[in-house]
Protein backbone atom coordinates (compact mmCIF):
# COMPACT_ATOMS: atom_id res chain seq x y z
CA UNK A 1 0.00 0.00 0.00
CA UNK A 2 1.25 3.25 -0.97
CA UNK A 3 1.79 5.27 2.67
CA UNK A 4 3.67 8.18 1.09
CA UNK A 5 1.10 11.22 1.88
CA UNK A 6 0.32 13.98 3.24
CA UNK A 7 -1.51 12.33 6.43
CA UNK A 8 0.83 9.88 6.98
CA UNK A 9 3.95 12.55 7.20
CA UNK A 10 1.89 14.19 9.88
CA UNK A 11 1.58 10.82 11.84
CA UNK A 12 4.87 10.60 11.96
CA UNK A 13 6.08 13.82 13.14
CA UNK A 14 3.37 13.48 16.07
CA UNK A 15 4.76 10.06 16.55
CA UNK A 16 8.00 11.77 17.00
CA UNK A 17 7.21 14.17 19.42
CA UNK A 18 5.28 11.39 21.44
CA UNK A 19 8.68 9.45 21.79
CA UNK A 20 10.11 12.63 22.87
CA UNK A 21 7.30 12.91 25.75
CA UNK A 22 7.97 9.52 26.59
CA UNK A 23 11.63 9.82 26.27
CA UNK A 24 13.05 12.99 28.11
CA UNK A 25 11.85 13.15 31.33
CA UNK A 26 13.99 9.83 31.84
CA UNK A 27 17.49 11.28 30.19
CA UNK A 28 16.87 14.92 32.31
CA UNK A 29 16.62 12.13 35.44
CA UNK A 30 20.50 10.73 33.76
CA UNK A 31 21.61 13.88 33.06
CA UNK A 32 20.87 15.51 36.22
CA UNK A 33 23.12 13.48 37.77
CA UNK A 34 26.60 14.84 36.30
CA UNK A 35 25.56 17.47 37.87
CA UNK A 36 28.87 19.78 39.40
CA UNK A 37 27.05 21.63 41.92
CA UNK A 38 24.35 19.89 44.24
CA UNK A 39 21.59 21.01 42.43
CA UNK A 40 19.25 19.12 40.32
CA UNK A 41 20.08 21.41 37.48
CA UNK A 42 19.15 20.46 33.82
CA UNK A 43 21.08 20.82 30.96
CA UNK A 44 23.51 20.49 34.17
CA UNK A 45 25.94 22.81 35.31
CA UNK A 46 29.50 21.56 34.21
CA UNK A 47 30.42 17.98 34.64
CA UNK A 48 30.77 15.52 37.68
CA UNK A 49 30.74 11.97 38.69
CA UNK A 50 30.93 12.65 42.33
CA UNK A 51 27.07 12.13 42.85
CA UNK A 52 27.44 8.54 40.96
CA UNK A 53 30.40 8.08 43.86
CA UNK A 54 27.68 8.74 46.72
CA UNK A 55 25.25 6.49 44.74
CA UNK A 56 27.19 3.89 45.16
CA UNK A 57 27.62 3.75 48.89
CA UNK A 58 26.31 1.35 51.09
CA UNK A 59 23.42 3.16 52.00
CA UNK A 60 21.97 2.76 48.30
CA UNK A 61 23.71 -0.33 47.26
CA UNK A 62 21.77 -2.42 50.03
CA UNK A 63 18.45 -1.87 49.47
CA UNK A 64 19.59 -1.85 45.34
CA UNK A 65 21.12 -5.43 46.53
CA UNK A 66 17.51 -6.10 48.44
CA UNK A 67 15.30 -5.12 45.51
CA UNK A 68 17.21 -7.67 42.90
CA UNK A 69 17.27 -10.50 45.59
CA UNK A 70 13.43 -10.02 46.53
CA UNK A 71 12.63 -9.43 42.54
CA UNK A 72 14.75 -13.18 41.66
CA UNK A 73 13.04 -14.75 44.80
CA UNK A 74 9.51 -13.35 43.89
CA UNK A 75 9.75 -13.86 39.81
CA UNK A 76 10.86 -17.46 41.20
CA UNK A 77 8.32 -18.59 43.18
CA UNK A 78 5.00 -16.88 41.14
CA UNK A 79 6.69 -18.94 38.48
CA UNK A 80 6.54 -22.30 40.52
CA UNK A 81 3.00 -21.07 41.98
CA UNK A 82 1.70 -19.66 38.27
CA UNK A 83 3.28 -22.58 35.95
CA UNK A 84 0.46 -25.39 37.88
CA UNK A 85 -2.32 -22.84 37.76
CA UNK A 86 -1.87 -22.02 34.07
CA UNK A 87 -2.06 -25.39 33.04
CA UNK A 88 -5.16 -26.08 34.97
CA UNK A 89 -6.65 -23.07 33.45
CA UNK A 90 -5.82 -24.18 29.83
CA UNK A 91 -5.97 -27.60 30.09
CA UNK A 92 -8.99 -28.70 31.81
CA UNK A 93 -13.00 -27.73 32.54
CA UNK A 94 -13.26 -27.57 35.99
CA UNK A 95 -15.86 -25.98 38.07
CA UNK A 96 -14.55 -22.81 39.50
CA UNK A 97 -12.46 -22.30 36.57
CA UNK A 98 -14.13 -19.09 35.57
CA UNK A 99 -13.60 -17.72 39.51
CA UNK A 100 -9.83 -19.15 39.75
CA UNK A 101 -8.96 -17.26 36.11
CA UNK A 102 -9.97 -13.87 37.95
CA UNK A 103 -8.42 -14.35 41.44
CA UNK A 104 -5.24 -15.57 39.14
CA UNK A 105 -5.53 -11.96 37.83
CA UNK A 106 -6.62 -9.71 40.66
CA UNK A 107 -3.64 -8.68 41.89
CA UNK A 108 -3.20 -6.59 39.05
CA UNK A 109 -6.95 -5.78 38.80
CA UNK A 110 -7.13 -4.39 42.48
CA UNK A 111 -4.73 -1.65 43.62
CA UNK A 112 -1.29 -2.96 44.67
CA UNK A 113 -1.55 -0.42 47.52
CA UNK A 114 -4.61 -1.53 49.39
CA UNK A 115 -3.49 -4.84 48.86
CA UNK A 116 -0.59 -3.60 50.89
CA UNK A 117 -2.82 -2.91 53.48
CA UNK A 118 -4.67 -5.92 53.90
CA UNK A 119 -1.86 -8.07 54.10
CA UNK A 120 -0.30 -5.95 57.09
CA UNK A 121 -3.16 -5.88 59.04
CA UNK A 122 -4.22 -9.27 58.15
CA UNK A 123 -0.96 -10.56 59.21
CA UNK A 124 -1.19 -8.42 62.26
CA UNK A 125 -4.28 -9.47 63.33
CA UNK A 126 -3.50 -12.75 62.44
CA UNK A 127 -0.79 -12.62 64.90
CA UNK A 128 2.03 -13.46 62.65
CA UNK A 129 3.88 -10.32 63.46
CA UNK A 130 7.35 -12.49 63.00
CA UNK A 131 6.39 -12.65 59.40
CA UNK A 132 6.51 -8.99 59.14
CA UNK A 133 9.88 -7.91 56.78
CA UNK A 134 11.14 -10.37 54.55
CA UNK A 135 9.10 -13.16 54.58
CA UNK A 136 5.62 -10.11 53.86
CA UNK A 137 7.22 -8.53 51.33
CA UNK A 138 7.95 -11.83 49.32
CA UNK A 139 4.21 -12.67 49.73
CA UNK A 140 2.84 -9.25 48.80
CA UNK A 141 5.79 -9.29 45.52
CA UNK A 142 4.49 -12.81 44.39
CA UNK A 143 0.74 -11.76 44.63
CA UNK A 144 1.51 -9.15 42.10
CA UNK A 145 4.02 -11.24 39.93
CA UNK A 146 1.84 -13.85 39.68
CA UNK A 147 -0.97 -12.85 36.78
CA UNK A 148 2.38 -12.08 35.22
CA UNK A 149 3.45 -15.95 35.34
CA UNK A 150 0.29 -17.49 34.92
CA UNK A 151 -0.60 -15.09 31.74
CA UNK A 152 2.93 -15.99 29.93
CA UNK A 153 2.44 -19.55 30.80
CA UNK A 154 -0.97 -19.89 28.92
CA UNK A 155 -0.08 -18.21 26.12
CA UNK A 156 3.02 -20.49 25.13
CA UNK A 157 0.48 -23.56 26.42
CA UNK A 158 -1.96 -21.98 24.07
CA UNK A 159 0.63 -21.40 21.47
CA UNK A 160 1.59 -24.70 21.43
CA UNK A 161 -0.38 -27.60 19.29
CA UNK A 162 -2.34 -29.20 21.71
CA UNK A 163 -1.56 -32.97 19.83
CA UNK A 164 1.35 -32.90 19.88
CA UNK A 165 0.59 -34.75 23.67
CA UNK A 166 -2.13 -36.59 22.14
CA UNK A 167 0.40 -37.74 19.89
CA UNK A 168 3.05 -38.68 22.63
CA UNK A 169 0.22 -40.01 24.64
CA UNK A 170 -0.99 -42.61 21.88
CA UNK A 171 2.15 -44.03 21.06
CA UNK A 172 3.01 -45.06 25.01
CA UNK A 173 4.17 -42.18 26.64
CA UNK A 174 3.33 -42.07 30.40
CA UNK A 175 1.54 -38.78 31.23
CA UNK A 176 4.53 -37.54 33.61
CA UNK A 177 6.83 -38.22 30.54
CA UNK A 178 4.54 -36.31 27.97
CA UNK A 179 5.04 -33.44 30.79
CA UNK A 180 8.59 -33.65 30.83
CA UNK A 181 9.98 -34.69 27.31
CA UNK A 182 7.00 -32.69 25.14
CA UNK A 183 5.25 -29.64 27.09
CA UNK A 184 7.93 -28.22 29.54
CA UNK A 185 10.44 -27.92 27.32
CA UNK A 186 7.53 -26.11 24.37
CA UNK A 187 6.75 -23.86 27.38
CA UNK A 188 9.89 -23.24 28.91
CA UNK A 189 10.49 -20.01 26.50
CA UNK A 190 7.40 -18.63 28.20
CA UNK A 191 7.92 -19.59 31.15
CA UNK A 192 11.48 -17.68 31.01
CA UNK A 193 9.58 -14.80 29.88
CA UNK A 194 7.21 -14.79 32.45
CA UNK A 195 10.23 -15.14 34.85
CA UNK A 196 11.73 -11.86 33.56
CA UNK A 197 7.99 -9.54 33.48
CA UNK A 198 8.12 -10.79 36.95
CA UNK A 199 11.37 -9.50 38.09
CA UNK A 200 10.75 -6.52 36.56
CA UNK A 201 7.35 -5.69 37.69
CA UNK A 202 8.66 -6.60 41.07
CA UNK A 203 11.81 -4.47 40.79
CA UNK A 204 10.09 -1.05 39.38
CA UNK A 205 7.43 -1.48 41.91
CA UNK A 206 6.42 0.89 44.88
CA UNK A 207 2.47 0.53 45.53
CA UNK A 208 3.01 -2.98 47.46
CA UNK A 209 6.21 -2.41 49.46
CA UNK A 210 5.03 1.30 50.86
CA UNK A 211 3.27 -0.34 53.89
CA UNK A 212 4.88 -3.58 54.12
CA UNK A 213 8.81 -2.61 54.00
CA UNK A 214 10.94 -2.01 57.31
CA UNK A 215 14.22 -0.68 58.09
CA UNK A 216 16.75 -2.74 56.96
CA UNK A 217 14.39 -4.97 54.71
CA UNK A 218 13.60 -1.79 52.11
CA UNK A 219 13.37 -2.30 48.46
CA UNK A 220 15.28 0.87 46.65
CA UNK A 221 12.43 2.79 45.26
CA UNK A 222 11.22 2.76 48.55
CA UNK A 223 14.21 4.35 49.89
CA UNK A 224 14.51 6.41 46.98
CA UNK A 225 10.87 7.84 47.86
CA UNK A 226 11.50 8.42 51.24
CA UNK A 227 15.22 10.75 50.55
CA UNK A 228 12.66 12.56 47.91
CA UNK A 229 10.86 14.21 51.19
CA UNK A 230 14.19 15.96 51.85
CA UNK A 231 14.67 17.24 48.60
CA UNK A 232 15.73 16.52 45.11
CA UNK A 233 19.62 16.08 45.02
CA UNK A 234 21.15 14.78 42.60
CA UNK A 235 23.06 11.46 44.24
CA UNK A 236 19.00 10.72 44.10
CA UNK A 237 19.14 11.21 41.00
CA UNK A 238 22.46 8.74 40.32
CA UNK A 239 20.55 6.69 42.61
CA UNK A 240 17.46 6.26 40.12
CA UNK A 241 19.49 6.31 37.22
CA UNK A 242 21.85 3.10 38.61
CA UNK A 243 18.41 1.37 39.12
CA UNK A 244 17.54 1.88 35.29
CA UNK A 245 20.49 -0.08 34.67
CA UNK A 246 20.26 -3.24 36.44
CA UNK A 247 16.48 -3.88 34.01
CA UNK A 248 17.99 -2.83 30.74
CA UNK A 249 21.04 -5.52 31.52
CA UNK A 250 18.11 -8.05 32.04
CA UNK A 251 16.95 -6.98 29.31
CA UNK A 252 19.95 -6.82 26.66
CA UNK A 253 21.00 -10.10 28.03
CA UNK A 254 17.48 -11.96 27.50
CA UNK A 255 17.19 -10.88 24.13
CA UNK A 256 19.99 -12.62 23.00
CA UNK A 257 18.37 -15.98 24.29
CA UNK A 258 15.45 -15.14 22.73
CA UNK A 259 12.85 -12.68 21.51
CA UNK A 260 11.32 -10.71 24.26
CA UNK A 261 9.19 -8.82 22.04
CA UNK A 262 7.77 -11.98 20.71
CA UNK A 263 5.52 -12.44 23.82
CA UNK A 264 5.05 -8.58 24.59
CA UNK A 265 3.54 -8.43 21.23
CA UNK A 266 1.99 -11.95 21.22
CA UNK A 267 0.41 -10.71 24.72
CA UNK A 268 -1.18 -8.26 23.64
CA UNK A 269 -2.43 -9.65 20.07
CA UNK A 270 -4.12 -11.89 21.98
CA UNK A 271 -6.56 -9.01 23.83
CA UNK B 1 -6.19 -43.76 34.90
CA UNK B 2 -9.75 -43.90 36.29
CA UNK B 3 -12.54 -40.81 35.83
CA UNK B 4 -11.87 -40.30 39.19
CA UNK B 5 -8.65 -39.73 39.08
CA UNK B 6 -8.68 -37.41 36.13
CA UNK B 7 -11.20 -35.47 37.52
CA UNK B 8 -8.68 -34.82 40.44
CA UNK B 9 -6.21 -33.32 38.61
CA UNK B 10 -6.84 -30.19 38.34
CA UNK B 11 -7.52 -29.88 41.86
CA UNK B 12 -4.59 -31.71 42.22
CA UNK B 13 -2.75 -28.58 40.26
CA UNK B 14 -4.67 -25.59 41.30
CA UNK B 15 -4.10 -26.56 45.41
CA UNK B 16 -1.32 -24.89 46.48
CA UNK B 17 -1.82 -21.46 43.77
CA UNK B 18 -5.88 -21.40 45.05
CA UNK B 19 -4.73 -21.32 49.25
CA UNK B 20 -2.46 -19.15 48.56
CA UNK B 21 -4.13 -16.68 46.54
CA UNK B 22 -7.32 -17.34 48.93
CA UNK B 23 -4.91 -16.74 52.35
CA UNK B 24 -2.72 -13.92 51.16
CA UNK B 25 -5.16 -12.01 48.58
CA UNK B 26 -9.02 -12.68 49.16
CA UNK B 27 -8.83 -12.67 52.92
CA UNK B 28 -6.49 -9.72 53.64
CA UNK B 29 -8.79 -7.62 50.99
CA UNK B 30 -11.50 -9.33 52.77
CA UNK B 31 -10.28 -8.51 56.46
CA UNK B 32 -9.67 -4.81 55.30
CA UNK B 33 -13.54 -4.20 54.23
CA UNK B 34 -14.45 -5.20 57.38
CA UNK B 35 -11.51 -3.13 59.28
CA UNK B 36 -13.19 -0.11 57.50
CA UNK B 37 -16.18 -0.57 59.50
CA UNK B 38 -14.70 -1.36 63.02
CA UNK B 39 -14.03 1.63 65.70
CA UNK B 40 -10.15 2.38 66.07
CA UNK B 41 -8.95 3.27 69.66
CA UNK B 42 -6.06 4.69 70.97
CA UNK B 43 -4.11 3.52 67.70
CA UNK B 44 -5.77 0.21 67.69
CA UNK B 45 -8.56 -1.71 66.00
CA UNK B 46 -11.53 -2.51 68.06
CA UNK B 47 -14.40 -5.00 67.76
CA UNK B 48 -16.62 -2.02 67.79
CA UNK B 49 -18.69 -1.62 64.81
CA UNK B 50 -19.88 1.62 63.46
CA UNK B 51 -20.38 3.62 60.13
CA UNK B 52 -17.72 6.71 61.17
CA UNK B 53 -15.42 6.36 59.10
CA UNK B 54 -16.99 6.64 56.43
CA UNK B 55 -19.33 9.62 57.82
CA UNK B 56 -15.65 11.11 58.66
CA UNK B 57 -14.71 11.03 55.27
CA UNK B 58 -17.54 11.66 53.25
CA UNK B 59 -18.99 14.47 55.59
CA UNK B 60 -15.72 16.67 55.98
CA UNK B 61 -15.49 18.92 52.65
CA UNK B 62 -11.44 18.61 52.57
CA UNK B 63 -11.90 15.30 52.12
CA UNK B 64 -14.83 14.69 49.85
CA UNK B 65 -12.59 17.23 47.76
CA UNK B 66 -9.74 14.98 47.73
CA UNK B 67 -12.12 12.09 46.81
CA UNK B 68 -13.46 14.01 44.31
CA UNK B 69 -9.94 15.68 42.98
CA UNK B 70 -9.03 11.57 42.82
CA UNK B 71 -11.42 10.93 40.31
CA UNK B 72 -11.12 13.73 38.20
CA UNK B 73 -7.36 13.37 37.96
CA UNK B 74 -7.98 10.06 37.07
CA UNK B 75 -10.74 10.85 34.17
CA UNK B 76 -7.81 13.21 32.75
CA UNK B 77 -5.17 11.17 32.66
CA UNK B 78 -7.42 8.31 31.27
CA UNK B 79 -8.39 10.51 28.36
CA UNK B 80 -5.12 12.25 27.92
CA UNK B 81 -3.37 8.26 27.52
CA UNK B 82 -6.00 7.15 25.02
CA UNK B 83 -5.57 10.89 22.86
CA UNK B 84 -1.79 10.29 23.16
CA UNK B 85 -1.70 6.71 23.04
CA UNK B 86 -3.90 6.13 19.87
CA UNK B 87 -1.70 8.09 17.32
CA UNK B 88 1.23 5.92 18.62
CA UNK B 89 -0.45 2.88 18.17
CA UNK B 90 -1.93 3.72 15.02
CA UNK B 91 1.46 4.08 13.99
CA UNK B 92 3.33 1.05 15.26
CA UNK B 93 0.03 -1.21 13.72
CA UNK B 94 0.75 0.16 10.57
CA UNK B 95 4.25 1.33 9.60
CA UNK B 96 6.14 -1.11 7.67
CA UNK B 97 9.48 0.18 8.93
CA UNK B 98 11.76 -2.72 9.38
CA UNK B 99 12.50 -0.75 12.82
CA UNK B 100 9.13 -1.79 13.99
CA UNK B 101 10.35 -4.13 16.70
CA UNK B 102 12.87 -1.83 18.12
CA UNK B 103 10.02 0.83 18.25
CA UNK B 104 7.39 -0.79 19.92
CA UNK B 105 10.32 -1.68 22.28
CA UNK B 106 11.08 1.64 22.26
CA UNK B 107 7.76 2.96 23.29
CA UNK B 108 7.35 0.54 25.88
CA UNK B 109 11.12 1.29 27.72
CA UNK B 110 9.09 3.47 30.40
CA UNK B 111 8.09 -0.06 31.80
CA UNK B 112 11.76 -1.03 32.68
CA UNK B 113 11.99 2.51 34.87
CA UNK B 114 10.39 2.87 38.24
CA UNK B 115 7.76 5.90 38.75
CA UNK B 116 9.85 7.20 41.16
CA UNK B 117 12.60 7.59 38.24
CA UNK B 118 10.38 8.95 35.77
CA UNK B 119 8.51 11.63 37.71
CA UNK B 120 12.17 12.98 38.91
CA UNK B 121 12.29 14.09 35.56
CA UNK B 122 9.04 16.22 35.96
CA UNK B 123 10.28 17.43 38.43
CA UNK B 124 13.34 18.67 37.38
CA UNK B 125 11.49 20.00 34.66
CA UNK B 126 8.58 21.98 36.51
CA UNK B 127 9.92 23.36 39.67
CA UNK B 128 10.82 27.08 40.54
CA UNK B 129 14.53 26.59 39.93
CA UNK B 130 13.49 24.39 37.02
CA UNK B 131 14.64 24.03 33.63
CA UNK B 132 11.31 24.89 31.89
CA UNK B 133 11.52 28.22 34.26
CA UNK B 134 15.07 28.83 33.03
CA UNK B 135 14.15 28.49 29.59
CA UNK B 136 11.01 31.11 29.71
CA UNK B 137 13.17 33.47 31.35
CA UNK B 138 15.97 32.65 28.60
CA UNK B 139 13.66 33.62 26.28
CA UNK B 140 12.54 36.60 28.22
CA UNK B 141 8.97 35.71 28.11
CA UNK B 142 8.55 35.39 31.71
CA UNK B 143 9.85 37.87 34.56
CA UNK B 144 9.66 35.81 37.60
CA UNK B 145 9.60 32.23 37.79
CA UNK B 146 5.99 30.45 36.99
CA UNK B 147 4.88 28.33 39.89
CA UNK B 148 4.00 24.97 38.36
CA UNK B 149 4.89 22.88 41.36
CA UNK B 150 2.82 21.55 43.79
CA UNK B 151 -0.23 21.48 40.95
CA UNK B 152 -3.05 19.20 40.34
CA UNK B 153 -1.92 19.92 36.44
CA UNK B 154 1.61 18.42 37.03
CA UNK B 155 0.27 15.61 39.12
CA UNK B 156 -1.85 14.93 35.86
CA UNK B 157 1.04 15.64 33.51
CA UNK B 158 3.47 13.12 35.54
CA UNK B 159 0.60 10.19 35.53
CA UNK B 160 -0.41 10.60 31.91
CA UNK B 161 3.44 10.14 31.48
CA UNK B 162 3.91 6.99 33.40
CA UNK B 163 1.02 5.32 32.24
CA UNK B 164 1.05 6.12 28.68
CA UNK B 165 2.57 2.35 27.58
CA UNK B 166 -0.37 0.87 29.05
CA UNK B 167 -2.87 3.10 26.70
CA UNK B 168 -0.20 2.05 23.61
CA UNK B 169 -0.21 -1.53 24.35
CA UNK B 170 -4.12 -2.02 24.68
CA UNK B 171 -4.74 -0.25 21.65
CA UNK B 172 -2.59 -1.84 19.76
CA UNK B 173 -3.76 -4.87 20.28
CA UNK B 174 -7.15 -3.38 19.20
CA UNK B 175 -5.64 -2.67 16.04
CA UNK B 176 -4.18 -5.76 15.04
CA UNK B 177 -7.19 -7.35 16.13
CA UNK B 178 -8.63 -5.63 12.77
CA UNK B 179 -9.32 -7.79 10.10
CA UNK B 180 -6.93 -5.62 6.92
CA UNK B 181 -9.78 -6.40 4.49
CA UNK B 182 -12.53 -4.62 5.88
CA UNK B 183 -10.33 -1.71 5.61
CA UNK B 184 -9.24 -2.92 2.19
CA UNK B 185 -12.88 -3.42 0.95
CA UNK B 186 -14.22 0.41 2.05
CA UNK B 187 -11.19 1.82 0.19
CA UNK B 188 -12.17 -0.34 -3.00
CA UNK B 189 -15.16 0.66 -2.95
CA UNK B 190 -14.52 3.99 -3.19
CA UNK B 191 -14.01 5.45 0.30
CA UNK B 192 -11.45 7.95 1.37
CA UNK B 193 -8.82 7.40 3.61
CA UNK B 194 -10.13 9.99 6.35
CA UNK B 195 -13.20 8.07 5.64
CA UNK B 196 -12.29 4.35 5.78
CA UNK B 197 -10.41 5.11 9.32
CA UNK B 198 -13.27 7.53 10.93
CA UNK B 199 -15.86 4.62 9.65
CA UNK B 200 -13.86 1.27 9.90
CA UNK B 201 -11.07 1.31 11.64
CA UNK B 202 -11.87 3.62 14.60
CA UNK B 203 -14.97 2.10 15.37
CA UNK B 204 -13.49 -1.26 15.27
CA UNK B 205 -10.93 -0.19 17.84
CA UNK B 206 -13.45 1.01 20.04
CA UNK B 207 -12.74 -1.35 22.65
CA UNK B 208 -8.89 -0.84 22.94
CA UNK B 209 -10.19 2.82 23.66
CA UNK B 210 -11.93 2.19 26.40
CA UNK B 211 -10.06 -0.54 27.71
CA UNK B 212 -6.97 2.09 27.51
CA UNK B 213 -9.06 4.53 29.42
CA UNK B 214 -10.41 2.63 31.88
CA UNK B 215 -6.77 1.06 32.61
CA UNK B 216 -5.16 4.11 32.86
CA UNK B 217 -8.19 5.48 35.32
CA UNK B 218 -7.85 2.63 37.59
CA UNK B 219 -4.11 2.93 37.67
CA UNK B 220 -4.21 6.76 38.28
CA UNK B 221 -6.47 6.96 41.07
CA UNK B 222 -4.35 4.65 43.04
CA UNK B 223 -0.98 6.29 42.63
CA UNK B 224 0.92 7.56 45.28
CA UNK B 225 4.17 8.61 44.03
CA UNK B 226 3.54 11.15 41.26
CA UNK B 227 1.24 13.36 43.51
CA UNK B 228 3.62 12.63 46.17
CA UNK B 229 6.29 14.17 44.33
CA UNK B 230 4.73 16.72 42.15
CA UNK B 231 2.17 17.53 44.63
CA UNK B 232 1.72 18.84 48.19
CA UNK B 233 -0.55 19.54 50.80
CA UNK B 234 -3.57 21.28 48.39
CA UNK B 235 -3.57 18.35 46.05
CA UNK B 236 -3.85 15.44 48.91
CA UNK B 237 -5.60 12.48 46.74
CA UNK B 238 -6.92 9.25 48.11
CA UNK B 239 -3.22 7.46 48.07
CA UNK B 240 -1.83 10.18 49.62
CA UNK B 241 -4.50 10.54 52.53
CA UNK B 242 -4.37 6.88 52.82
CA UNK B 243 -0.47 7.00 53.42
CA UNK B 244 -1.34 9.81 55.81
CA UNK B 245 -4.10 8.04 57.94
CA UNK B 246 -1.84 4.54 58.21
CA UNK B 247 1.30 5.98 58.75
CA UNK B 248 1.20 9.38 60.17
CA UNK B 249 -1.94 9.46 62.13
CA UNK B 250 -1.71 5.57 62.85
CA UNK B 251 -5.51 5.60 62.14
CA UNK B 252 -6.15 2.03 60.49
CA UNK B 253 -10.11 2.26 60.35
CA UNK B 254 -9.97 5.33 58.48
CA UNK B 255 -7.53 3.81 56.43
CA UNK B 256 -9.30 1.12 55.65
CA UNK B 257 -12.43 3.02 54.43
CA UNK B 258 -10.51 4.42 52.47
CA UNK B 259 -8.59 1.57 50.80
CA UNK B 260 -12.31 -0.54 50.29
CA UNK B 261 -13.74 2.95 48.42
CA UNK B 262 -10.35 2.52 45.94
CA UNK B 263 -10.78 -1.03 45.77
CA UNK B 264 -14.45 -0.54 45.11
CA UNK B 265 -13.88 2.36 42.86
CA UNK B 266 -11.25 0.15 40.46
CA UNK B 267 -14.34 -2.72 40.57
CA UNK B 268 -16.54 -0.31 39.23
CA UNK B 269 -14.43 0.48 36.51
CA UNK B 270 -13.71 -3.09 35.68
CA UNK B 271 -17.27 -3.43 35.65
CA UNK B 272 -17.68 -0.59 33.27
CA UNK B 273 -15.23 -1.95 30.82
CA UNK B 274 -17.09 -5.41 31.37
CA UNK B 275 -20.82 -3.97 29.94
CA UNK B 276 -18.96 -1.92 27.49
CA UNK B 277 -16.97 -4.74 26.00
CA UNK B 278 -13.53 -2.94 26.53
CA UNK B 279 -10.53 -5.35 26.11
CA UNK B 280 -9.13 -6.59 29.50
CA UNK B 281 -7.08 -8.67 30.50
CA UNK B 282 -8.05 -13.11 30.42
CA UNK B 283 -5.15 -15.65 31.20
Amino acid sequence: MRRRHIPWAMLRGIVVLLYLFILVPIIITVSVSFNSVNQSKFPPIGFSLRWWGDALAARWLQPLAFSIELGLLAAVVSMLLGMPLAFALVRYRFPGREALTTLALGPLALPALVTGIGLLQFIQAAGFGFLFGFPTLLIGHVLICLPFSVRTTAISLRAMPANLELAALSLGATPSAVLREITLPLVKSGVFAGGVFAFIHSFTDYSISLFLARPGTQPITITILSFLEYGFAPTLAAVAALTLVVPLVLIAVVQRVFRIGDFLYAENARG
Amino acid sequence: MTQNARALRPLLLVAVPATFLFVFFVLPNGFLLVAGFLKSDAQMLTDEWTLENYDFLLGKPLYRAALLRTFVVGALVGVLVVVLAYPMAFFLARTTSKWKGPLIALALTPLLASVVVRTYGWWVLLNREGALNDLLRALGLTTGPLVMLPSVGAIVIGLTHSLLPFGVLTILSALNGINPNLERAALSLGASRTRTFLNVTLPMSASGVAGGFLLAFALAISAYATPTILGGPATETMATLIYKFMVSLMDWSIGSALGTLLILSSMALIAIGTMLGARRGTV
